[in-house]
Parts: structure tokens; sequence; C-alpha cells
């Protein structure tokens, strides 16, 4: 076990334009490695960012067109946007870990992704967060149990949960099982509330934990974006200031403390080496999963099998069948 | 449902001395009482007092297998006149009495680190014996099992609690929450920084109360008869545990506390009817669980040493036992 290099980019977004938001991780990616970072990590839902009108607003409150602008600039795996993150972490040959709105190719709901990807230019894992919160609700889906995945970077296995999912014991419990070292848990939560738990985590499972969080002010709405005049009233500005998001980013280690940051309300990239090692030395005290769990009286079963969205079967026909559009039938 | 007061204790134990250390909690749970709290909650293993010297002591060397010999000696058993006391105090008071105890079965020789609940009307509503002892507690606390994760009512919110880093058990805590936990006693020894955003973190993971209690204690409250005190155990600069005691909101505030290096009474209103509706934003065992995806199943049976079954009419005689 060595000593892994990690940059947390706490960074803004340009919203609800992907292709301006992946030149800035390009170039963020850029920087980090630039500093010897070997694990990069962008926030929650960072390209194409936040769909922040649902906290300023209603829901439904004539939002659609705001919607169908995040939907034109969701990330489509595989696709275009998926190749040009897959190039830059091959570019600058880091683990680029990044937080997407993301659809399927035909698809009109959105999901709340995480993506990773290897030095050598592939996707390695792709968490859809199983729970939106509140309002996210009304613009994100809900992923399987499909996609929870723990990646083994050779420099320390790596994985996470995103925003409030991190609030789930069992979610968190299963992703422990696996094995992990490095915890990653890209978020839009502010305050101290949320660094306490970062803590937590770090100390409930002896690992390291990088929470990273975007950073944007009213200012950095683009000119010209649509209905803009409408995305922030002034009753919203007025009770909750001009920070639509405040930053919290934060590395803990595994005895539950804070290696770096929080960095509140300001760009700023975060880097710290993890000496892996000391993952196993606090296990020596405390592990979950080991010595400190009790497996003769909790028995937690996960599915993780995908779930599409329908499950066909041809019988005694071919793919014609299907192209043309005959029913399919589990009957013989 | 409306706010109750509540009381953490830091206090000091004398330490292996089982009605010495009743004696305090009787009085200090007058005191609390006297300020109107409806729940009055002690540290772990507060009476006779948590067994420091396993962090001290090399295993089961003659020093600390005499001082398990005393623990063994001045633990609690449950329905002994030691919890009948607890028990009347708490009803004389009209309070929930809690405290975390060295605790043995009545003709047992393992102690078990066990949260007691007595109800106002002096009934032991809930006995937690704690599931997983930590690192060199190990040589002298045996495990729980299953059947004592119970959360009770107690007319103003649900209580129950796991002890010290019993509280790092992610599947317990989900097991409290679909219990639908609302007032969460968190007893420990664990007097670090690190402490505290754990309890607020269960505070916002369970959007319940969270009361966290620690005995304060060094060096120079020990008796003097304890064996090894003079080779194990310094001045008054030796702190045992210097306290941690405080009481989170289900937002994760704390409301008050932590106080450390004195002994004291911590106090909060609480209201079982916020941390609900606390629950609209998050609620681990409702609208944010995926049980779907994620089951976790509790075996709450209890399990004893032996269990006895005789068939025949009375005690088998060894012919009968030849008989077959």
């Amino acid at each position: 076990m060595g000593v892994l290099r990690v940059a947390a980019v706490q960074a803004s977004y340009v919203l609800m334009d992907r292709d301006a938001t992946i030149g800035r991780v390009a170039e963020l990616t850029a920087a980090a490695a630039r500093q010897g970072a070997q694990l990069v990590v962008f926030p929650e839902v960072f390209v194409p960012g936040t769909p922040i009108w649902i906290d300023t607003r209603p829901i439904w409150d004539g939002d659609e067109d705001w919607y169908a602008l995040l939907a034109d600039n969701a990330v489509v795996i595989p696709g275009q946007a998926a190749d040009q993150l897959t190039a830059i972490a091959a570019e600058h040959q880091v683990w680029l870990v990044i937080g997407v709105d993301e659809r399927e190719p035909h698809g009109g709901t959105i999901y709340n992704t995480v993506l990773y990807f290897t030095p050598g230019g592939e996707l390695a894992g792709r968490h859809r967060k199983l729970m939106p919160t509140g309002s996210e609700r009304t613009v994100w889906g809900m992923g399987d149990g499909s996609t929870l995945p723990v990646v083994d970077t050779g420099l320390g296995r790596v994985g996470g949960l995103t925003c409030w999912e991190n609030y789930m014991p069992l979610a968190r419990f299963y992703l422990y099982a696996q094995g992990i070292d490095v915890w990653l848990a890209p978020t839009l939560a502010v305050g101290d509330g949320w660094i306490s738990t970062m803590r937590h985590l770090a100390r409930e499972n002896r690992m390291y934990v990088i929470g990273v969080n975007p950073v944007l002010h009213t200012d950095q709405i683009p000119a010209g974006f649509p209905g803009g005049d409408r995305l922030v009233p002034a009753a919203h500005l007025e009770a909750s200031g001009p920070w639509l998001e405040e930053g919290n980013t934060v590395i803990v280690a595994p005895d539950g403390t804070v290696i770096a940051g929080p960095v509140r309300r300001r760009e700023e990239t975060l880097i710290a080496d993890l000496d892996l090692r000391q993952v196993t030395v606090q296990r020596r005290h405390l592990d979950p999963v080991g010595h400190y769990h009790r497996p003769d009286i909790f028995r937690l079963h996960v599915d993780t099998s995908p779930r599409p969205v329908i499950t066909q079967t041809v019988i005694g026909g071919t793919d014609e069948h299907r192209a043309n559009g005959e029913p399919a039938s589990s009957n013989p | 449902m409306g706010p109750v007061k509540v009381a953490a204790v830091q206090a000091t134990p004398v330490l292996a001395d089982r009605d010495a250390t009743i004696g305090k909690v009787i009085a200090l749970a007058e005191t609390a009482a006297a300020d109107g709290a409806r729940l009055v909650a002690f540290p772990e293993a507060f009476v006779p007092g948590y067994p420091d010297w396993v962090w001290r002591t090399k295993p089961w060397d003659a020093t600390a297998t005499a001082l398990y010999a005393r623990l063994l000696d001045q633990a609690v058993v449950v329905g002994s006149p030691a919890t009948d006391l607890l028990a009347e105090t708490a009803r004389r008071l009209g309070i929930w009495l809690c405290t975390g105890a060295d605790e043995r079965d009545e003709n047992g020789s393992t102690v078990y680190n066990t949260l007691l609940c007595f109800a106002p009307d002096g009934t032991l509503a809930a006995r937690h014996r704690k599931l997983m002892p930590t690192g060199a507690e190990r040589l002298v606390w045996g495990t729980g099992d299953g059947s004592t994760l119970t959360v009770t009512d107690t007319g103003f919110g649900r209580l129950g609690g796991l002890i010290c880093w019993e509280n790092y058990m992610p599947l317990a805590r989900a097991a409290l929450y679909a219990r639908g936990i609302d007032i969460y006693l968190a007893p420990t020894w664990d007097n670090s920084d690190v402490w505290v955003p754990t309890l607020r973190h269960i505070a916002r993971e369970g959007r319940c109360y969270v009361i966290g209690v620690t005995a304060c204690i060094r060096a120079t409250d020990l008796p003097g008869d304890l064996p090894g005190r003079a080779d194990l155990y310094g001045g008054p600069e030796d702190w045992l545990s210097c306290g941690n005691s405080m009481i989170v909101a289900p937002d994760g505030e704390i409301l008050a506390g932590p106080l450390t290096g004195e002994d004291g009474i911590v106090y909060a209103e609480i209201d079982a009817g916020a941390a609900r509706t606390a629950r609209q934003q998050f609620d681990p065992a409702g609208h944010y669980s995926r049980s779907d995806i994620l089951r976790l199943t509790v075996d709450t049976t209890p399990r004893t040493a032996a269990s006895f079954r005789c068939d025949g009419p009375g005690r088998p005689t060894s012919q009968q036992s030849e008989a077959g």
C-alpha cells in the first residue's frame, strides 16, 4: 500500500452548458495533474450543473423549458461527452471521477450519476444515485442496485455515494463490505452538519473521505440564460443570499480528523497525499464489516440486478419480429 | 406530543463500588428530577464504573485478574436489590431513569456492558447488552444478542440507544431507525473530539434527538483499595475520562454541551413531534430507504448458553439415562 495523491476540485460549472463545462473539466484536471494528482474528483452533477430552479421556485411553475435544456445538455453513455471525459483522463493519466446529469440515449428522465474513468481511458464504473432528495425527485430518477461499484485503482479501492445518499446506512454498509479505502462523496450539501457526516463516515469505516462540492454565485448565471430573470426570484435571493452553491469541499483521514478544507465561497482544488496504510492501521481499532460486525444478528441482502425498463422475451422468433413491433410474449 | 426536558448526567462513579455509585445515581436523579427532567440518562457502565484498567494492564496478569474479580463481585444483577433500588427511584421521582451497568446473570461469571431503562411506573422497560465490546474491553465483557435491540414508547417519544462504539455499527443503527426511534441514547466512554461529529451525524441520519453521556473521572477519584491503584494510576492530572456529554437536535445542531473537564447535568428541551416532522426531509426507514435493493434482517432471538428440555415427569436418573 502506497501513497495516493488526490485532488478534490471545488469549482463552478457553466450552468446547463455541457460543452463549456467539459472545457472547465479539462482545464481543472490539467492543473491538478500538474500538481501530481493521481485521482481527480469533481462535484455532484458538475456536467452541466445543478438544476437550481428546483429550489428557487415552486415545482412545475413554468420550469419545463429549463428541464428540456437540462435534457439537451445531459450526458449520454456512450456519447460524445463521455468520450471527451475519457480523453481528459487519458491525456493526463489520472483517475477521473465526476458527477453528471445523465440520461439514456432516447430517455426523458435524468439520472444523478457519478462516472469513474481510468488513466487508460476507460469507463470503469458508473453509479446512479439511488434516491434523490426532496425537490430533486422532480428532476432525477432513481438508480438500481447494479451501480454500486467499488473500483480498484491499483492505488487503493475507491467508491462512494452521492450527497444525502451518504445518510443511507445500508447502502454504505454494502460498499464497506466490498472493501473500500477512499470514499468519494460528491455533494451539494453545505454547512457544518455535513462536515460532521464526512468525519463520521471516515471513522465508521476507517477510510479516507473526500467530499466535493461545486461553488456558484448568482453573478455566474450565464448572460442570456433562457428565462434568466425568473431563475432566482428576489425573495429567494433575500432569504438565501447570492451563493447558489456555497461549497464545502473537505478531505478527512481514517481517524476522523480533517486533513484539508472545508473550503467555501471560492474555487479551490484541495490536494492531499493519502497514506493508504493508515486504513489498515485504523481497522485494528474498528472494522464494521469484520471484527466489529455481528453477522449472526444482522444480515444484509442486496439485490444488485439491473432493472431495465422492460424485460423482453422472444419465443421462437428473431430480432426481426421485434423490429417489426410484434408483441413479445412469455407464454408458449 | 409537546416538549419535555431531558438530562444527561456527567458524573464520577465510585469505581468498582456498586452501592456507593448507586447512591450517587439516586442523588443526581433527584436533582435532575427537581429541575424538571422527565428522562435522566447516566453514562456507559456507570454502575459501578467503566473498567478503564483494561487499557492499562497486560491481559490476564495478576492485577488485571484481581480487578476482574472485583468487577464481577460488584456487577449488577437484574432482579437484585440493586435494580430494585433503581426501579424504586424511577417510580418515586416519576422519571425515565436510564443507566449503563456492568451486568451479569445471577449465576454467571461473564460481565456484560448493559444499558438499563426504568420507567416511571418502576418497571425495567428495556435492557440492552452491548453487541460488541471494543479492543481491550473484549477481555472483560461478553457480547449481547439481538433480543435487546428494542425501542420503547415513553409517551413523549420512542426511546432506545446503543453504547459507545456500537454506534459505529450501521446495521444496528438501521434496526433502531426501523423501530421508529425518536430519542437516541448514546452512553459512551469516548471523550475524543471526533465523537462529537459522530453524534451529530447520527442525529441527522436518524432525524432523532441524540443524548450522549460520558463519565468524568480522574485518578484521584479512585478508591484507595482498588487493586493496582498505585501502579496503574497517577494524580489529578491523570484523567480516565474528561467527559463529553451533549444533546443534539434532529438537524444535527448541538442543543447543549459538550461538557468536558467537570461533572454536571446537561439539559435540553426535546420534542419528538419535531423529530418526526424533520423526517419529511430525510427518513432512513421510509421514503429514503430502498427496501427493494437493501433488505436488512435482524435476528432478535434470545441466545442463552443452553436450552434445557425434559420430556419426562421429573429429574432423570442415571438408570433412565442408560435406558435411553
